[in-house]
């Protein structure tokens, strides 16, 4: 065990507390700052510090000769310390001070000093903790390792903050909306008022419809291409299409649905379920081949030499087997389709309050549009600014949110699940 | 089928405009004035390459250390917490960003910056590129994970630091996955609409200076989004959107066969995996 190096310790917890402070600051942008003298001291704290422990480390490495460190370590090292120190100076000197306000290349942006100074100190502390860390492990690759790590690890505490924190703004908002009321009744007044039920029931039937048209077409198409399809050519065609057709935008797809299908069919829910529908054959063919894939020969082998045909096989032993697989990619696929917007704007909805229509109350009309949670969203954002909408927008997002999210928790659940328990 | 459906519609439906305004005008034309039958999609093409390179750079930041961490350092009980995470957040949909865009990014922006308005390319490019984290970082981490023990246990072996190893050996074995994940990425996020339309600020104008990414801009999507509502039908405006989606589905098309080449090409290359 080295011993250790007590300067480059105490620079390093300077210089954290000048990061976490100065990203705080940089994050909720007050118009004044109380921590500024800290600051100017921490900063030629760090300073003093990495300077010492330098010259220290360079004495004990050198054996009381004089040598010179290579060009690679000492230019950044001098680099950071000029850069700390004018930092140091120009807040000391207060031409860093508040109503600075920046102008940089006719950009259409103001730097002011709320953000100018926090950043600034920011970058300092970022560089003080890296030259730090060198000082302490003395250069070696150890140090080079902590450092990088520490920030990959930061990054993995960034998702999960960015997570949390979509997931509790839009819940602790939206929270307030919610009531029996809220999700059983349509809206009326431009959504100020009352609750969203057309939509979730357009949501509902429109995932329906694109489910009957994408379930058995994306299955057929995967069964076919894993399990009957033996000339490779019109193999290699189909799974070249179904790899562009996974990456064709959803815009693409509302246009192409408002050329083709409105022009023949009108703006329905019958348009919106075949774009739907069409928009999510890629992934569930590209899952459900993966399933199929991932199902041993042997069993195939297996039932074939019991006498079965192959539609036998496929039937009683493939299916089964790749179920899981086959399931996950639909539970998704139902996800996905809930939460579009752009593929549907054109095609199938309307910002309607009128319930969907039923033949015999259990058959859709499916000639006529439908309100949708994602369409009924867009158009409550629209209204932002002009009517008092806020709350119910925020109310939609959280049962969008929620519904996208637990059909997804499901898909993910299932997977795990059959994951653990099957073994081939 | 649906592949050549889609491509033929478009390029018909597009035909009209490019016929009446000339190919090369309607690429490199400077200024995008539907109401002047103007339609020149230079500033669309702008907008749209400061926003991803912008949302690139976001994404890589953060998705690859991200990858790395779970492939590399995450324990059991961190990894059991995050994946799932990362699978949630790839799901939650585009219109809730967007709406989560305009009520807390928007506004944060016009804070800090005093702009006129906060919708800009900035911070389209900002919840793009957040956006498509997850997407990344699932495709990077199966890349990483895919290189064999062998390579790392004899780089370990070799006296090399975990750090060294990741650096010099494992994220060169994976770099076609890696670099074949980006340009998927950038697919993505010039495909992606609701949440571009309700941010970027839908004004068709080169910034000034070109790189200004302050300004409020237009992208592909949210020009086709944005003005779609409103065209009469079989106009001539309607024709030019058109013609802005089918630029949009080559350029789209293009760059997903160009991840795939290019994935095979590293892998032939280098052996990569």
């Amino acid at each position: 065990m080295k011993k250790i190096r007590p300067a480059p310790l105490s620079s390093l917890v300077v210089a954290l507390f000048l990061l976490s402070s100065s990203l705080y600051y940089l994050v909720v942008q007050p118009g004044y700052i109380p921590l500024v003298p800290f600051w100017e001291g921490g900063l030629l704290v760090c300073l003093v510090l990495i300077t010492a422990s330098a010259l220290a480390l360079r004495r004990e490495e050198a054996d009381g000769k004089a040598v010179v460190w290579p060009f690679g370590r000492l230019l950044p090292l001098a680099a950071d310390l000029a850069y700390s120190l004018v930092v140091f100076l120009l807040i000391y000197s207060a031409r860093v001070r508040p109503g600075l306000e920046i102008e940089l290349l006719d950009l259409s942006a103001v730097f002011t000093y709320k953000i100018v100074l926090p950043f600034l100190v920011f970058l300092a502390s970022f560089l003080a903790i890296k030259d730090s860390i060198n000082l302490l492990y003395g250069y070696s690759t150890r140090g080079r390792e902590v450092l990088v790590f520490s920030m990959v690890r930061l990054s993995a505490v960034f998702t999960l903050l960015l997570l949390g924190g979509i997931i509790s703004v839009i819940l602790f908002r939206g929270i307030g909306a919610i009531s029996w009321e809220f999700l059983t009744s349509p809206h009326y007044r431009l959504g100020t008022e009352g609750g969203i039920s057309t939509c979730i029931q357009g949501t509902f039937w429109l995932v329906m419809g694109a489910m009957l048209i994408s379930a058995p077409l994306g299955i057929g198409a995967a069964i076919y291409l894993n399990e009957y399809s033996k000339h490779s050519g019109l193999k290699r065609v189909v799974t070249i299409a179904v790899g562009c057709l996974n990456g064709v935008p959803s815009v693409v797809y509302g246009l192409f649905g408002l050329a083709f299908l409105v022009a023949t069919f009108g703006l329905s829910l019958l348009a919106g379920s075949i774009i739907l529908g069409l928009m999510n054959l890629p992934t569930i063919i590209l899952t459900s081949q993966e399933a199929l894939k991932s199902v041993p020969n042997s069993l195939r082998e297996g039932s074939v030499a019991l006498g079965a045909t192959r539609w036998q096989t496929i039937k009683k032993v493939v299916i089964p087997s790749a179920m899981p697989g086959v399931l996950t990619g639909l539970i998704i696929g139902v996800a996905r389709a809930a939460g579009e917007t752009a593929p549907i704007m054109w095609t199938a909805v309307t910002f309607s309050a009128t319930p969907v229509h039923m033949f015999y109350g259990v058959v859709p009309d499916v000639t006529q549009p439908v309100n949708n949670l994602c369409y009924h969203l867009l158009n409550l954002i629209y209204f932002l600014g002009a009517w008092d909408v806020e709350e119910k927008a925020w109310g939609t997002a959280l049962v969008l949110l929620a519904l996208v999210l637990s059909i997804n928790m499901v898909a993910i659940l299932v997977r795990n699940h059959y994951r653990k328990k099957v073994v081939w | 089928m649906a592949m050549v459906l889609i491509f033929y519609f478009l390029t018909f439906e597009s035909f009209l405009a490019f016929r009446e305004v000339g190919i090369f005008d309607m690429l490199l034309g400077q200024k995008w004035h539907p109401a002047g039958d103007i339609f020149g999609m230079a500033p669309i093409i702008v907008g749209s390459v400061l926003i991803t390179l912008v949302a690139l750079f976001i994404n890589i930041l953060v998705g690859v250390p991200l990858a790395i961490y779970l492939s590399e350092l995450a324990g059991p009980w961190s990894r059991e917490l995050l994946k799932p995470s990362i699978e949630l957040l790839a799901g939650v949909p585009s219109i809730v960003y967007g709406f989560l865009g305009v009520l807390v990014l928007v506004v944060y922006l016009e804070g800090s910056f005093d702009m006129l308005t906060g919708r800009s390319i900035l911070a389209g490019a900002i919840l793009l590129g957040i956006m498509f984290i997850p997407a990344l970082t699932t495709i990077c981490e199966d890349a990483l994970r895919a290189v064999p023990k062998e390579f790392k246990e004899g780089s370990l072996a070799l006296g090399a630091t975990h750090w060294q190893t990741v650096r010099n050996v494992t994220l060169p074995a994976a770099s076609s996955g890696i670099i074949a994940a980006v340009i998927l990425n950038v697919g993505r996020i010039i495909g992606e609409t609701m949440a571009a339309l309700l941010v970027v600020g839908n004004v068709a104008r080169l910034p000034s200076p070109v790189f200004d990414v302050f300004d409020r801009g237009a992208i592909f999507t949210s020009v086709i989004a944005g003005e779609m509502g409103e065209v009469a039908h079989g106009s001539m405006h309607y024709h030019a959107l058109f013609a802005v989606g089918f630029v949009l589905l080559v350029i789209v098309t293009v760059i997903n066969i160009s991840a795939d080449l290019v994935r095979a090409a590293i892998q032939k290359r280098f052996g990569g995996y």
